[in-house]
């Protein structure tokens, strides 16, 4: 039996229809007039013992739902998720009992007190044994070199040192499973390396099943086999990284901030590379805000190097920048078909 | 009884490292504790010159006051020492910090209640023990095994009274944005809990009896060791009251965690 089974759960929330102005508001304190919000549309999966997956989706997507469900704050409205072959919501304590959880910028330790206190109480918390202890304690130095942390209150601390902290604490009594929520928001990128680091360890070491919501798509290269994607409350995606890495690797995003932009330049700019690479899919112009254009450049159509030596031999730019695909537009390309 | 065990080992573990942690701000800690003295012993001194100035309040003298008044003090201990940070409670409600709660294998109220340890409530139940002793002896109050063992009961009773009702008020905040008002009128309330009830007229004395019951807070029981000879019977519900109270208040404690959604991540 898989360690994580969701079967066709759905969260509905109700939601008033607020009316518009002073009279609206007042009418609303009286009315019966909702509208059900689908957070979660009949989602299902499974997940086995040691897996990392990544959940991901756009913001509102659905995934915090999910999660809260899964830790037992939510009861869903439809559907049932079974942990370990138990139902999390009505049995929110012994769940507890074999779960971590690591939510973004908000620690779980006690704030005041010294990091070593709190991994202590952890230590009664979850009931675990002397020889236990000390094991997690030997294996969280090596790899974060827990010990000369040990004097330091927690609220003192950077948020790298924080988060390797909330980590190896939510490791601590060796869970099934543990939830991840955003771990290297906000963290500069060698800190953020050292965190895939420990997670990889930490489950390779321990067996212990994964499951990671984030916004960097870094994080999903260093550290899933598996993705879903939701977005809009349903499963839009379930299967191995490697697929929607294609996706998400050949792309790049140049954006130029042009010299001199007004009402024509954009279709310069478009009649320019559609002259060059006639596939839509090769390049694909946008405008963004604050007078910058987004170029999105398929890398196995469209060589890079050749689409910027062919805009910057036409326009002059103020300012340039290349980034990697955002994860709005990996949901847009999967709508678009990407994947079938 | 394991279970209890548990719970009260892993209280005394975070508490004691919560003093120690506390009296590092030293600075902190004292200037608070001076506070605390000044604020309680003003409070005491505005009912004390109230009081002096009058001969007696609907046939209850001055040294029966201090008593009820220093009961009262004890009673609203417990709720300012562990219960504190119920003021703060809409506030991880609304930012959602609330969530971290559900994520130990513990009951929730006991981990809330957990990471709270006021000391300068501390300095509020000395001052308080001091006036109770002093009312006794004006009074001759006489404290034998029984009589103790009853002042414990109709204690605990009051205490879980005054906690109730400020949990109660506190927990509006699963359903309102600002609970604030209602914090702040349950407090006023409470606050009209060290005066004779007899004062109030029948409205207010049933609603301060039976709906809203911050008699028990400390006029009620107290009449138990005053010897007054006209203790209604609503002096010996105490215990029943304060049992029934913070039953209540667990429950809708519950109704609020369970129907929480947090915010959006």
């Amino acid at each position: 039996m898989a360690l994580i089974e969701i079967e066709h759960l759905s969260k509905h929330f109700k939601l008033l229809n607020r009316r518009e102005g002073l009279k609206g508001a007042f009418l609303d304190l009286f009315s019966g007039n909702y509208r059900t919000v689908k957070a979660v549309d009949d989602i299902s999966f499974s997940i086995d013992e040691g897996e990392i997956v990544g959940y991901i989706g756009p913001n509102g997507a659905g995934k915090s739902t999910t999660i809260k469900m899964m830790t037992g704050i939510l009861q869903p409205t439809e559907g049932k998720i079974l942990i370990n072959g138990i139902e999390p919501y009505s049995n929110r304590i012994s769940n507890a009992r074999r779960m971590g959880v690591v939510f973004g910028q908000r620690t779980q330790l006690w704030w005041d007190l010294p990091v070593i206190e709190s991994f202590k109480i952890l230590k009664e918390i979850y009931a675990v044994d002397d020889q236990t202890y000390r094991q997690q304690m030997a294996l969280f130095e090596d790899l974060i070199g827990l010990k000369k942390l040990y004097p330091v209150q927690v609220r003192t601390m950077s948020l790298g040192q924080r988060m390797l902290c909330d980590i190896a604490a939510s490791f601590l009594h060796q869970p099934k499973v543990v939830f991840l929520d955003e771990p290297t928001i906000g963290l500069d990128v060698s800190v953020k390396a050292r965190i895939r680091d420990v997670i990889r360890e930490l489950n390779r070491t321990q067996n212990i099943t994964i499951i990671l919501t984030t916004h960097d798509l870094g994080d999903i290269e260093a550290l899933c086999q598996r993705i879903i994607i939701i977005d809009k409350g349903k499963l839009l995606f379930d299967g191995p990284v490697q697929r929607v890495n294609q996706l998400f690797g050949v792309y790049r995003t140049f954006k130029a901030q042009i010299f001199d932009y007004n009402d024509t330049t954009l279709d310069r700019l478009k009649a320019l590379v559609q002259d060059r690479f006639a596939d839509p899919d090769a390049v694909h112009v946008e405008e963004n805000e604050n007078f910058w254009t987004d170029i999105i450049i398929n890398q196995e159509k469209a060589p890079l190097r050749e689409v910027l030596n062919l805009v910057m031999s036409k326009f002059e730019l103020e300012d340039i920048r290349i980034v990697e695909i955002s994860m709005e537009n990996v949901v847009q390309k999967i709508y678009d078909g990407a994947l079938l | 009884m394991q279970r209890l065990r548990y719970y009260l080992r892993i209280y005394f573990l975070i508490e004691t490292q919560y003093i120690k942690s506390k009296m590092q701000y030293r600075d902190d800690f004292i200037i608070s504790g001076i506070g605390m003295v000044f604020s309680s012993l003003t409070t005491i001194a505005v009912f004390w010159v109230l009081l002096a100035s009058i001969p007696d309040l609907a046939g209850w003298n001055f040294d029966q006051l201090v008593f009820i008044y220093a009961f009262y003090m004890l009673a609203i201990s417990p709720f300012q020492i562990l219960f504190d940070h119920f003021w703060q409670l809409r506030f991880h409600v609304i930012e959602g910090t609330f969530i971290k709660y559900y994520f130990r294998p513990l009951n929730m109220m006991f981990y809330y209640v957990s990471e709270m340890f006021d000391i300068k409530g501390v300095v509020q139940f000395v001052l308080g023990i001091a006036m109770f002793i002093y009312a006794s002896i004006r009074l001759g109050v006489v404290w034998n095994l029984p009589q103790v063992l009853l002042l414990l009961v109709t204690m605990i009773s009051a205490a879980l009274v005054t906690i109730s009702i400020m949990v109660i008020a506190a927990c509006t905040s699963f359903w309102i944005y600002n609970s604030y008002p209602v914090l702040d009128l349950a407090r006023r309330l409470r606050e009209f809990s060290p005066y004779p009830m007899t004062i109030f007229d029948g409205f207010f004395k049933l609603m301060f009896t039976y709906i809203i019951p911050i008699g028990f807070v400390a006029f009620y029981p107290a009449q138990i060791f005053l010897n007054t000879g006209s203790n209604s019977t609503a002096v010996y519900l105490s215990p029943l009251i304060g049992a029934a109270t913070f039953a209540l208040a667990y429950w809708v404690w519950m109704k609020g965690v369970n129907g929480y959604t947090g915010t959006g991540s």
